[in-house]
């Protein structure tokens, strides 16, 4: 019903998918299993229209011919539909209204023939039992029911082939069990689903046959006989470790950063981290791994008094309770942090080099106020050369950067504040592999100043390479600890998903 | 930021200097120090404002109640020296007082409440015009010669003092944005506020001083303003606040943001006044001033724009 | 005399709410409402003219109440029109209007009127054939624009030669009473034998008629006068002059006598001005109002009186 044949994609330098042959069948659910940027988003916008034909290499095939796609709607003519975790509704309208926008029925070509688009928005609901008041207004829904007008929507739209990626991320146990019992039925209607998700035991429950990708390749095509969990984590994890990680165990010194019985909830008041305890030693990498949403940046964050209440337990910096205040209060007792989304929190992209290194550390540089200009090009030079960030000077503007040189750019301001324990969230995603090792270097030459490291990276193989010690969490939770040689991949990634160690 | 040079400046200048050439040419008397003179002792006021509104826009915020905290803050200049009897310092003391706490409140209001400035502003534009019509019981004052030293030409000289002070204002205002840690924080929160709180800035405080900042100079630019007129009119300024943004977006501050240049601000009062002042004397009629002051506005806008992306 | 019962019954229903007045005669209605629709009530000359129209109803109490409603800013026409509406939403039996524009309001002051409204126009005159198109009658209580600018500007020009350069500040280009005082100008000058070099709007305001004086000072350097429509710009002028040190050298009329006016007359920085009396212009558009109601049927054009001030 659908295939792919050798497709390959880069972006740039880096290659996100490399000879990726896959097939589905008609009544099949095929699920999609990989580490974070395995591939799996790559391939799905691919077969959605996304990255245009011409833009990649191999094949796409549709009903045995070979589809090119030009534009999300060639695929969606072509009876593909795919559910996004962000699910895009205009949320003041209601459940019908939404179920048929773009394709309103009209009267006389102008005015809105509401009768026929509630006939319409019903029958599309009631095609598998979906049992949702097509007058609701969409933003009163949960998550899950979202979910399902979604798929009403591409049910209407006549299409046969779906696509999640990652429906059940966001989803409670109950909604669970109905998305997974519509996709059954809907199987059993003939529909062919192409199933994505980070929970294994769903994969089990529900996949007919189980692709892995890793490093944008097919590892291993499975059928659900094979999958078991062991063989998938094996299959997901698959590499060696090599050298490139290998850092010098630390010589731990005394503890800097304190973490007791953290409870945090976010700003709706939903929990989104539950009885975090751990320490950090100067010298040390503490490395925390976990899925996407299991509270790794929202622990770092939060750390850094911008994120989230505190609904219990207590942190300590050098033995003494970090004070409140939001980041500058953190900067000043010696916490710094360097983000995820450099784009977002990290850097001002308009202004230069310059500005940006010296944007947290400025009072170093000035007197009664006035910024002394001499002395602060001159630390920012400094900088600029010990970091070898590549640039046509201080006055270059950082938004035109790769991203590598954007990353060193805010590595650099942070490092700036002196800081006592750093924090690195996903510290050389989106960079490449020359930058990388210099990342890696960087953290080695803190640890060997005596400053302390938490890590957060989605690359496990880097974490183990790094850490001196590894939590993983598992939905907001410590789902394991692991020491230096206890890591393999294997345990790692059993306590990410929450199996028994 | 870094301080404009002479690159990002050239542009503006070159309209400037078209217009004046371009006056020059038709307007027989134009290139005189009279009209240079007139022109400058006219655009106190807006160069003050103009200032603190660019200081204001740097941080992403707006204020549309200029004008009318302008006609307020001359309203209690008159009342201070007619009524009440105070002096020039009197006056300039209550003014720049009432200025300042006008503009600290929509600073307070809209950074505290998480409103937009542009919201909170229009809301001050009704309250402060309301009140300069209360404090004058609607009357015009006529304050005299106590008050017209500031707006009288120096002997020898074709400008007057509220020129060099607005100056003064202009040159201070530039060197905060460039030269002060302060000055690198309100670009830093304009630009990306979020980014700027992970660094460990305060994002709030910048913006609140900033419109308290604009509403300082607003009342400096009250007292310029009564100065030149002797006297203190409760509907003066009314319209003022797009005059003081079309200078300040004309120099290329932009309005998500995050950039802005107060010198640059200067030249784009100096345009629009120098415009003003030679199409009069072309005997221009008051539709056609608008159509090309409109066209001219639009066109420097441009200019800047292109020249950034060259 | 059906309208005028309808007009009453209809003023006594919509001022229900309002405390009702002191121990109406029997078997007469309410006091009929007069509203008095201005311009900007931040304007000196309208302030005035509110003044006189309170002071005239709290000497006759019981033959009226009074509602006075002005606008935001002179050129506010939606505004105006809004109060309008307003007044006779409140049960106006009659509305005195100072119309902010000559041709804009007639249509809403028509609605009044076929709503049983006596409409009264004072200050400045509705355009005769907008009025007429649209079957408005309203009398005009106010005074002769033209001829009260064209008395200025004679009072001006003694203190000129003829052949001297003189320029025109003329107010909101389309405001009838702005294009009168600058026609009642432009005849005096042509009479004087002055010769008008330049005519520029201040459009009313002080610091516009200050910018334009200024330039118009450097644009014609033999400049002998700045003939002002109303006493604001008149100010903005006077300022100009003097910041070109030209004062004296340099002669400026005004129009409307405002209050601050006063002290650059004595001392002669403005050389004349016209009193439109704006305390009575109210005043006899009220009485004039009153009068049809009481009759009626509409009362006539009345003019009122404009004189020169020169100290």
């Amino acid at each position: 019903m659908l295939r792919t044949e050798h497709l390959t994609k880069r972006f740039g330098g880096v290659t996100a998918l490399r000879d990726v042959s896959i097939d589905l069948r008609p009544g099949e659910i095929h699920a999609l299993c990989g580490e974070n940027g395995a591939g799996k988003s790559t391939l799905i916008k691919l077969l959605a229209g996304v990255h245009p034909h011409g833009s990649y290499a191999g094949r796409i095939e549709v009903d045995g011919r070979e589809a090119r796609f030009r534009s999300t709607r060639d695929s969606a003519a072509a009876g593909i539909a795919v559910i996004y975790q962000e699910l895009d509704f205009v949320d003041p309208l209601t459940v019908a209204d939404n179920l048929c926008l773009g394709a309103e029925p009209r009267r006389f070509g102008v005015f809105l023939d509401r009768a026929a688009l509630r006939a319409r928005a019903v029958a599309a609901l009631e095609r598998f039992g979906a049992r949702i008041d097509p007058d609701a207004p969409m933003g009163s829904l949960g998550v899950g029911d979202r979910q399902l007008v979604e798929i009403a929507k591409a049910l209407a739209r006549d299409s046969r082939i779906l696509i999640l990626d990652e429906p059940t991320a966001a989803l409670a146990g109950r909604e669970v069990d109905v998305l997974l019992a519509t996709l059954v039925e809907l199987r059993a209607r003939g529909l062919a689903c192409v199933y994505i998700s980070h929970r294994l035991e769903e994969v089990r429950r529900l996949a007919d046959r189980v692709t892995v990708l890793r490093d944008g390749a097919t590892v291993a095509t499975l059928t659900r006989a094979e999958a078991d969990e062991r063989t998938l984590v094996r299959h997901m994890v698959g590499r060696e470790l090599t050298d490139l990680y290998a850092r010098a165990p630390a010589v731990p010194g005394p503890v800097r950063l304190a973490v007791e019985g953290l409870s945090v909830a976010d700003a709706s008041g939903a929990v989104r981290l539950a009885d975090v305890s751990f320490e950090l030693r100067a010298g040390e990498v503490l490395g925390i791994g976990g899925l996407m949403g299991a509270g790794r940046s929202e622990l770092l964050m939060h750390l850094y008094g911008a994120f989230g209440r505190r609904r219990a337990g207590r942190v300590l910096l050098d033995g003494r309770p970090l004070p409140a205040g939001g980041p500058r209060a953190a900067l000043a007792a010696g916490l710094a942090l360097v983000t995820e989304d450099r784009r977002r929190y990290g850097l001002v992209l308009a202004e230069s080099i310059g500005f940006n290194l010296s944007l947290s550390a400025l009072a170093a540089v000035a007197r009664a106020g006035f910024l002394q200009r001499a002395a602060e090009q001159a630390r920012n030079r400094q900088w600029l050369e010990s970091l070898r960030i590549k640039a046509a000077g201080l006055d270059a503007v950082v938004g035109g950067l790769s991203g590598g040189n954007q990353q060193k750019v805010v590595l650099g301001r942070a490092l700036m504040t002196g800081p006592k324990v750093v924090m690195l969230d996903e510290p050389t995603r989106g960079i490449d592999v020359g930058a990388k090792l210099e990342v890696y270097a960087l953290v080695q030459r803190l640890t060997d100043a005596g400053c302390a490291v938490l890590l957060v990276s989605s690359e496990l193989p880097e974490l183990v390479g790094l850490s001196d010690r590894i939590l993983m969490l598992n939905a907001g939770r410590v789902g394991g600890s692991f020491a230096r040689g206890a890591a393999t991949p294997e345990a790692l990634m059993r306590a990410a998903l929450g199996a028994a160690a | 930021m870094r301080a404009p040079r002479g690159s990002d400046l050239w542009v503006l200048l070159a309209v400037w200097a078209g217009l004046v050439a371009l006056f020059g040419a038709f307007g027989p008397g134009f290139l005189s120090a009279a009209t240079f003179g007139s022109v400058a002792n006219r655009i106190p006021a807006l160069l003050l404002t103009a200032t603190g509104m660019t200081l204001v826009m740097v941080t992403g915020g707006i204020d549309l109640s200029v004008g009318s905290v302008l006609g307020l803050c001359g309203a209690v200049v008159g009342v201070t020296m007619v009524d009440a009897g105070g002096g020039l310092a009197a006056a300039l003391a209550a003014s720049i007082a009432v200025g300042t706490a006008l503009g600290a409140a929509n600073g307070l209001v809209s950074v505290k409440l998480r409103l937009p400035s542009f919201i909170v502003t229009l809301g001050m534009l009704e309250i402060a015009r309301g009140l300069a019509f209360l404090t004058t019981h609607s009357q015009t004052k006529y304050i005299g010669a106590a008050v017209e030293g500031l707006g009288t030409p120096l002997a020898g000289l074709v400008v007057s003092p509220a020129f060099l002070i607005a100056l003064a204002g202009v040159a201070a205002g530039q060197g905060v944005l460039s030269l002060t840690v302060w000055g690198r924080h309100l670009v830093a929160v304009g630009a990306n506020a979020e980014a700027a709180a992970i660094a460990g800035i305060d994002v709030d405080r910048p913006r609140i001083w900033a419109h308290a900042l604009l509403g300082a100079l607003t009342g400096v630019a009250a007292v310029c303003n009564c100065s030149r007129l002797g006297s203190a009119d409760p509907n003066a300024g009314v319209g003022f606040e797009l005059s003081v943004i079309a200078a300040v977006v004309v120099g290329g501050t932009s309005l998500a943001g995050g950039r802005g240049s107060v010198a640059k601000s200067f030249l784009g009062v100096l345009i629009v006044a120098t415009l003003e002042a030679g199409l009069v004397q072309l005997g221009a009629s008051e539709p056609v001033k608008r159509v090309v002051t409109g066209g001219v506005i639009v066109a420097a806008v441009l200019a800047d724009t292109w020249r950034r992306r060259a | 005399m059906r309208r005028l019962v309808l007009v009453a019954a209809l003023a006594a229903l919509l001022g229900g709410c309002q405390p009702s007045p002191p121990k109406p005669a029997p078997g007469s209605a309410a006091r009929p409402k007069v509203a008095l629709v201005m311009k900007s009530l931040a304007n000196d000359f309208f302030a005035t003219m509110a003044k006189g129209a309170r002071e005239h109803q709290a000497a006759h109490a019981a033959d009226y109440e009074l509602l006075v409603l002005g606008i935001k800013n002179e050129t506010d026409l939606a505004e105006q029109v809004n109060l309008v509406e307003q007044a006779v939403a409140q049960g106006a039996a009659a509305i005195v209007i100072a119309p902010a524009d000559s041709k804009a309001l007639v249509p809403a002051l028509r609605r009044a009127q076929q709503q049983g409204v006596v409409i009264v126009n004072i200050d400045n005159r509705l355009d005769a054939d907008a009025a007429r198109a649209a079957g408005l009658s309203a009398a005009f209580v106010g005074p002769d624009n033209r001829d009260g600018a064209r008395r200025v500007g004679l009072a001006l020009a003694a203190r000129l030669h003829p052949g001297d350069e003189v320029a025109i500040i003329e107010g909101v280009t389309t405001a009838f009473n702005g294009q009168q005082r600058r026609a009642g100008f432009e005849d005096a000058m042509q009479s004087a034998g002055m010769k008008v070099v330049a005519v520029q709007s201040g459009e009313w305001e002080m610091d516009k008629a200050n910018g334009v004086a200024a330039n118009l000072l450097t644009a014609h350097p033999g400049l002998k006068a700045l003939l002002c429509a109303n006493d604001n710009m008149a100010i903005g002028a006077a300022a100009a002059v003097a910041a070109a040190g030209k004062t004296g050298a340099v002669q400026v009329a005004g129009f409307d006598a405002i209050a601050a006016i006063r002290p650059l007359l004595a001392d002669g920085r403005v050389a004349a001005t016209a009193d439109q009396h704006a305390d009575q212009l109210a005043v006899f558009g009220i009485e004039q109002a009153l009068a049809t109601l009481r009759d009626g049927h509409p009362a006539g054009d009345r003019a009122t009186a404009v004189d020169v001030v020169t100290r």
